[in-house]
């Protein structure tokens, strides 16, 4: 009888503690979340933080028929686009951009590096992959997508696309956006279409100043 | 007397292409014509254009041919949920008294196979086609690749 007493005595104190906390919690953690959410939009549009995915090692061939893999990515900013050549319009527009943004960012940075992905590795050969990265800038570097392997950037980064490969001339849907991985190997940010010179820079800045602060 | 005649015939001909041609200009303006310049391993190029309609009519652009390309279609890209595509359009309305433009990142000229690589300084001759008959030759320029995003 005392300690049914003495039980609900304390049980109604201790559930109003614990729900309480519970609350307290779940207020820390929501407070937590819109700090989280206003610390990336303040950064940048398409920033993956807290939690960016980490690039796994993997290893592949560029234009050239050179190794580039992890090795070639980590200490770097790495710009990244995934089309293919037989798009004359989106592709070459993107393309554009990227090359105005690695002649601007390269004349204040030294580890910027901008890679090409094709999404169409059968038609896109090594020899077409070598003149079209060559024909944007000559330090571009053009990958093949290797979707069947399951470390390639394509399948890390998680990128979606489809093509209809029964009709002649044959066209790829593919992402519009540009990717960015920075030297640690963490995938940082997705920047969105419309692309511009000035709000790629900015954003860059932005993200890159909030790394390097955040180590 | 015969030649004479024929001289005529050929004169009148002549003076009639050159009514019908000057009648077409003036129903549907096409110009701006330009093909971004590209790799030369590219199989596929792109053209952009503006034509204008100054008839009272519907104007409706049913081909574009030109005899350096295996084919031409009118196309026109989306950017959906981030995801680039292009979808193929048959024909391209123009309604009357207005001007359509085909631009980067909109509607575009798709121009398949190539049988020479382009340079800047050719001009390749394109011939649009209406569903009323109307068939209008444009001379097209290559633009250096800097001019897309300008
Ligand atoms: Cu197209």
């Amino acid at each position: 009888m005392l300690t049914k007493l003495s039980n609900s005595k304390f049980l109604i104190p201790a559930m109003a503690f614990l729900v309480v906390l519970a609350t307290g919690a779940g207020f820390y953690i929501s407070l937590k979340q819109s700090q989280n959410r206003q610390e990336r939009s303040e950064v940048s549009q398409g920033l993956f933080w807290p939690n960016p995915k980490q690039i796994k090692d993997f290893s592949s061939e560029d234009h050239n028929g050179n190794i580039f893999g992890s090795k070639q990515i980590n200490g770097k900013w790495s710009f990244i686009f995934f089309g293919y050549t037989n798009c004359p319009d989106i592709c070459p527009i993107t393309m554009s951009v990227m090359v105005d943004v690695y002649r601007n960012l390269t004349t204040e940075f030294d580890d910027i590096q901008t890679i090409f992905v094709t999404v169409d590795p059968e038609r896109d050969t090594k020899e077409k992959l070598s003149s079209y990265v060559n024909f944007f800038d000559k330090n571009f570097i053009g990958l093949n997508g290797e979707p069947e392997n399951k470390n390639s950037l394509v399948r890390q980064i998680g990128i979606a696309y489809f093509s209809n490969k029964e009709k002649d001339n044959y066209l790829v849907d593919h992402s519009a956006s540009i990717f960015v991985i920075d030297p640690k190997m963490r995938l940082i940010a997705k920047l969105s279409p419309p692309h511009q010179l000035e709000k790629i820079i900015d954003q860059f800045k932005n993200i890159k100043r909030f790394v390097d602060e955040k180590g | 007397m015969k030649k004479v005649n024929a001289i005529f015939f050929f004169l009148l001909l002549f003076l009639n292409i050159n009514i019908v041609l000057a009648e077409n200009s003036q129903k549907i303006h096409i110009y701006d014509l330009w093909i971004n310049e590209a790799p030369p391993t590219a199989t596929v190029l792109v053209a952009y254009v503006v034509l204008k309609n100054n008839s009272k009519r519907l104007m409706t652009l049913n081909s574009v041919s030109c005899p350096l390309f295996s084919s031409i279609e009118i196309h026109r890209s989306i950017i959906k949920n981030d995801i680039a595509s292009m979808e193929r359009h048959s024909m391209l309305e123009i309604p009357s008294k207005s001007t359509i433009k085909l631009s980067p990142g909109d509607f575009h000229l798709m121009l398949f196979n190539p049988k020479i690589p382009l340079n800047t300084h050719d001009t390749p001759i394109f011939t649009f086609s209406f569903l009323d008959g109307t068939q209008i030759p444009v001379t097209a320029t290559i633009r250096k690749r800097k001019d897309m995003t300008h």
